[in-house]
């Protein structure tokens, strides 16, 4: 007889989530649905007859993890809403700014992973604050490389968390020099140091998902191979920044992308028939607790191609580079293969960087409202956001955002795997979850959103 | 360790920038981690799934008053907590949830976002968007010493987060506007261009040496008004500036 | 009183021993001094500082500029700036009487331009500004740690631009082109004409040109400065010069061991420190009752504090 636990709220990732899984007498998932029981604040909605240039540096504030993706997509979408090419210097600006937050997000999405996971060699479960060592180095390490991508975003980007340099035309300075000299410094020191890190992450991702049991609450659960394995397919739209709809050929076509609601993808009413006190930490959801995540998710389901898709780090490596890893241990050491490209890519953009060329366009217009998206590469995925201008009011706005494509696919992904381990397979998705709730369907009655855009 | 004080972190409707601000302190966090402060509860860095009894809360967002579950979760800090600290512009001032109007899929209905201090009471305000990692350990340090510390340190953590609590008094709306109607208005402006550089979206420009502001771009998160120099002067405080400037900096060494 | 003066460790009457560089200093070129041996010896990577329209069109990537029409900015219009070199500062030197908002580049100085110690000149509320930006940073993030060298500026008020010019133009009947100095000193405001005339105000015409801000300040020697300077209390062509913090002790120690500045002690000079005392008084005790009248100001309203 299958039994449903729940799993509310998540840890260690942003937002607020939770997991409902029907489980067989084994344990062993059935069905899980992950949910985000975060409340929308509805900033699509919210942006309409705003100007396009507020609706962005609202946009940046939906997620303080990843707001450099959605200030960028929003200030792109509405650029290619308006046709407005920029110069190249304010897209190098804003490259290195890119980079400089999946610097800063690797690392502290090693922090929250990294309590999962064992030190080499011991029985012990890592706690990425405590003073003792080899993890303080770690720590110390992993705080460093957050400053160098904070303080490298802080230059380009005018502030780290919510970036102030850009706007819709460009960037509102250049750097100078010695600013430039300062970035390709920070940039070197974490290289190394990125080296080191990804090294570190990987050895340890594969001596946990190497392991045949794992402890989870004093529980000795046994560790499949196939662990977070699914079948969906993968999505990302450049090998590190994006596109948009400017592109001479852009790397994601809207006529592929429909969007359904949880009421289709998402189990009914149901009650708590398992409970397990042991589970870290507090527990599960009491028994007999009423849950029901068709009505109680958050986000949409957006289909690309009519089936949800994976974004993210491996969904890169797996389109530009031919990474064959699947499962939760192939995820997680995408996201570290990715660590050193970051700064690779970085100085890149730094030696291409003019610090005495104009980063405002020329000319920005008004816009006539035609549709434009753009497409940033999240460090969790793909972040795509449409918009149409007119006048300089935003007429439509709509965030299809990186945890919002993970929400179906991880949902399938958590098939096969034991229950305890349910929130291993979410974190290897780097949830974001307060990004996630703030898509907005244009049709209720065909749940079709990219036919009604592109008319 | 007995003599931390013990935090807890809510998170509501904001964006997790708060938290990565705290995280900013980078070295530091593991040092006020190490010796001052036992983190109870918080949702993205620690693993408490529960809100927890402790000495000082921080709370990051504003609160969707159509979600019961949030409404609980502020009531519940509230009672678990002795001192409860408004972080970042979200729980302040509401900050761009104060735009929110509802409407949008999968929950339509969640269109009333209040800031926190007007379902509870709040001790201590930290505005601004995001707020500043220099400044959540300021006041994490003073919460320290107002707790644990001395008379005389005690003295002096009531003396610093003295204009916070008067923030917090003083309501929970602030937006460019503040600095028109209770600065330039109250002809206390003396154009030092302070609020131009606190503004954290590039709202505000220095016209001919008065503060001019873009109201279109405005996020409402109080950064401006709460820097200026002419929203609060603590002399008796801000003339120490180099004995406690380094007494911080010691503590975190 | 006795506080007027607020702390410091020491002061002297000084001048620079750069005599190039005293040509263009308002009277004894310790800011542009001070800062010119900050830069070379790294103890500042760049400096805030009061520039103008002739070095904004010089140097456009290094201002703040605000939305005037460049080609409509009037001369003595100053424009807050980041210099480098000593040749910047020369640039940017002297004082131009009406308000230029340092503080707005405080942020973006550790951002665009990339400086990790930042020098700043500002009047006593600026230095407030920065002294709270430091102890409270609420939208100054990681801005306190970079500050390596304040200096302020003795103040008795500022002037919006427009009162400058009114001044000038109207009072001192001289096309702001054309003047090349102004000054406030020995109870008048002074203006040099670039063809050696010279004109001076009775102080009590500028008054109701002054900046209604600065009636409550309550500081006239920049207390919170690392190191402060004005002409006040030393002869023409010397400044007085207080040390106030470690900072601004360690800056001036060295400058002087590098020759930087002649000295006298100030207790030798005449006006010195008493004429500095009683000005600061004047200020303080007028700017007190202007305080004091804030608080009965309407029929049982007050107007705001900003201090209690």
């Amino acid at each position: 007889m299958s039994k449903v636990v729940e799993i509310s709220p998540t840890t260690r990732h942003e937002g607020h989530s939770k997991l409902v899984l029907k489980v067989n007498d084994q344990g062993i998932i059935e069905t899980g649905n992950w949910c985000s029981i975060t409340p929308v604040r509805g900033v699509e909605k919210l942006a309409v007859g705003k100007t396009p240039e507020q609706v962005p540096k609202i946009a940046s504030r939906v997620c303080g993890i990843c707001p450099i993706a959605h200030c960028l997509a929003a200030t792109e979408a509405m650029e290619a809403s308006i046709k407005c090419e920029i110069p190249n210097d304010a897209k190098m600006l804003r490259h290195i700014l890119q980079l400089a937050n999946r610097c800063h997000s690797i690392a502290l999405h090693d922090i929250l992973i990294l309590p999962d996971f064992y030190i080499p060699g011991t029985e012990t479960k890592i706690n990425p604050f405590t003073a003792e060592e080899p993890v303080r180095s770690v720590a110390k390490r992993i705080q460093r490389l957050r400053e160098i991508g904070q303080t490298i975003g802080q230059i380009a980007g005018g502030d780290c968390i919510h970036p102030r340099n850009t706007r819709i035309g460009g960037m509102y300075r250049n750097v100078s020099e010695q600013a430039k000299t300062k970035m390709y410094d920070l940039a070197k020191e974490g290289l190394t140091l990125s080296h080191q890190q990804a090294e570190f992450m990987i050895a340890v991702i594969r001596n946990y998902h190497n392991r045949d049991f794992v402890d989870v609450g004093g529980m000795k659960v046994p560790m499949p191979k196939t662990l977070g394995y699914h079948n969906q397919g993968y999505l990302a739209t450049h090998a590190f920044y994006g596109s948009t709809s400017m592109d001479e050929c852009p790397s994601w076509d809207i006529n592929r992308f429909k969007e359904a609601r949880p009421y289709d993808w998402y189990m009914g009413e149901m009650e708590v028939t398992l409970e397990e006190p042991k589970y870290p930490i507090g527990g599960t959801t009491k028994m007999g607790t009423k849950v029901n995540p068709q009505m109680e998710a958050c986000t949409g389901i957006p289909m690309y191609d009519g089936q949800p898709v994976e974004v993210g780090p491996r969904a890169r490596l797996v389109r530009y580079k031919n990474f064959d890893m699947k499962g939760t241990k192939g995820q997680n050491i995408a996201r570290e293969m990715e660590y050193q490209d970051c700064f690779y890519e970085m100085i890149d953009c730094i030696d291409a960087l003019n610090t005495s060329g104009k980063v405002v366009a020329d000319y920005i217009p008004n816009g006539d409202g035609s549709l434009g998206w753009a497409s940033n590469e999240a460090p969790r995925g793909t972040d795509v956001h449409i918009a149409r201008v007119n006048d300089w009011k935003v007429q439509y706005f709509s965030m299809l955002v990186p945890t919002t494509w993970n929400f179906a696919t991880c949902s399938k992904a958590l098939e096969g795997a034991p229950w305890q381990l349910a929130e291993v397979i979410m974190r290897g998705y780097d949830p974001c979850v307060s990004c996630a709730t703030h898509m907005i369907v244009l049709d209720e009655e065909n749940k079709m959103i990219a036919q009604k855009l592109i008319q | 360790m007995a003599d931390k004080i013990t935090v807890g972190y809510t998170h509501l409707s904001g964006c997790t920038g708060c938290t990565v601000a705290l995280a900013d302190n980078y070295a530091g966090l593991l040092t006020l981690l190490d010796k001052y402060v036992d983190l109870k509860y918080m949702p993205t860095l620690a693993d408490a799934r529960h809100i927890q009894q402790v000495d000082v809360s921080f709370v990051e967002g504003s609160v969707c008053i159509n979600d019961k579950l949030a409404v609980e979760e502020i009531k519940e800090t509230r009672e678990k907590s002795a001192i409860v600290v408004a972080l970042g512009g979200c729980a302040c001032y509401g900050n761009i949830t104060r735009f929110s109007r509802g409407g949008q899929q999968n929950q339509p209905a969640h269109e009333a976002y209040l800031p926190i201090g007007d379902l509870i009471k709040v001790d201590v305000y930290i505005p601004g968007c995001a707020p500043t990692p220099q400044m959540i350990r300021n006041v994490a340090v003073m919460a320290y010493l107002l707790l644990k510390g001395t008379k005389e340190q005690k003295d002096l953590a009531t003396a610093f987060l003295t204009p916070l609590m008067k923030l917090a008094a003083a309501g929970t709306s602030a937006c460019f506007c503040e600095l028109m109607t209770n600065v330039i208005n109250q002809g206390l402006c003396m154009g030092c261009g302070t609020c131009a550089a606190a503004c954290p979206v590039n709202a505000i420009t220095m016209e001919y040496g008065k503060p001019q502001g873009e109201r279109d771009l405005c996020i409402k998160c109080g950064a401006c008004y709460s820097q200026c120099p002419r929203s609060f002067f603590n002399t008796d405080v801000i003339s120490q500036y180099e004995a406690i400037n380094e007494a911080i900096m010691a503590a975190l060494q | 009183m006795g506080a007027e003066l607020g702390n410091y460790k020491s002061c002297v009457s000084a001048r620079s021993t750069d005599k190039e560089l005293l040509k263009h200093a308002q009277d004894g070129g310790i800011v542009t001094s001070l800062f010119a041996f900050a830069l070379e010896e790294g103890i500042i990577d760049g400096a805030i500082v009061a520039a103008n329209k002739e070095f904004a069109a010089k140097y456009p990537s290094k201002c703040m500029m605000d939305n005037s029409n460049f080609d409509m900015i009037e001369p003595w219009r100053p424009i807050p700036a980041i210099v480098n070199t000593k040749a910047e500062l020369i640039a940017a030197a002297g004082t131009k009487y009406n308000i230029s908002p340092n503080v707005s580049l405080l942020k973006e100085a550790t951002r665009s331009f990339g400086l990790d110690k930042i020098g700043i000149v500002g009047t006593p509320c600026q230095m407030q500004a920065v002294r709270k930006a430091q102890l409270y940073p609420i939208g100054m993030r990681d801005v306190g740690a970079s500050i390596a060298l304040a200096v302020g500026i003795f103040c008795m008020e500022n002037f919006p631009y427009q009162s400058i010019l009114q001044l000038v133009e109207d009072h001192a009947a001289m096309k702001l082109e054309s003047v090349k100095k102004m000054e406030i000193g020995k109870g008048k405001f002074w203006v040099y004409g670039k063809r050696g005339q010279v004109v001076q105000l009775p102080l009590k015409i500028t008054h109701k040109y002054e900046q209604p801000g600065c009636h409550v300040c309550l500081d006239y020697v920049a207390n919170l400065a690392d190191v402060s300077t004005g002409s006040v209390g030393s002869p023409d062509g010397w400044s007085t010069v207080m040390v106030r913090s470690k900072i601004g002790d360690s800056v001036w120690g060295k400058a002087m061991a590098a020759g930087c500045f002649e000295t006298q002690p100030i207790e030798k000079v005449k006006p010195g420190l008493e004429l500095v005392t009683k000005l600061a008084n004047e200020k303080i005790t007028k700017n007190k009752k202007t305080l004091e009248g804030r608080a009965t100001f309407g029929v049982g309203k007050a107007l705001r504090n900003p201090y209690i």
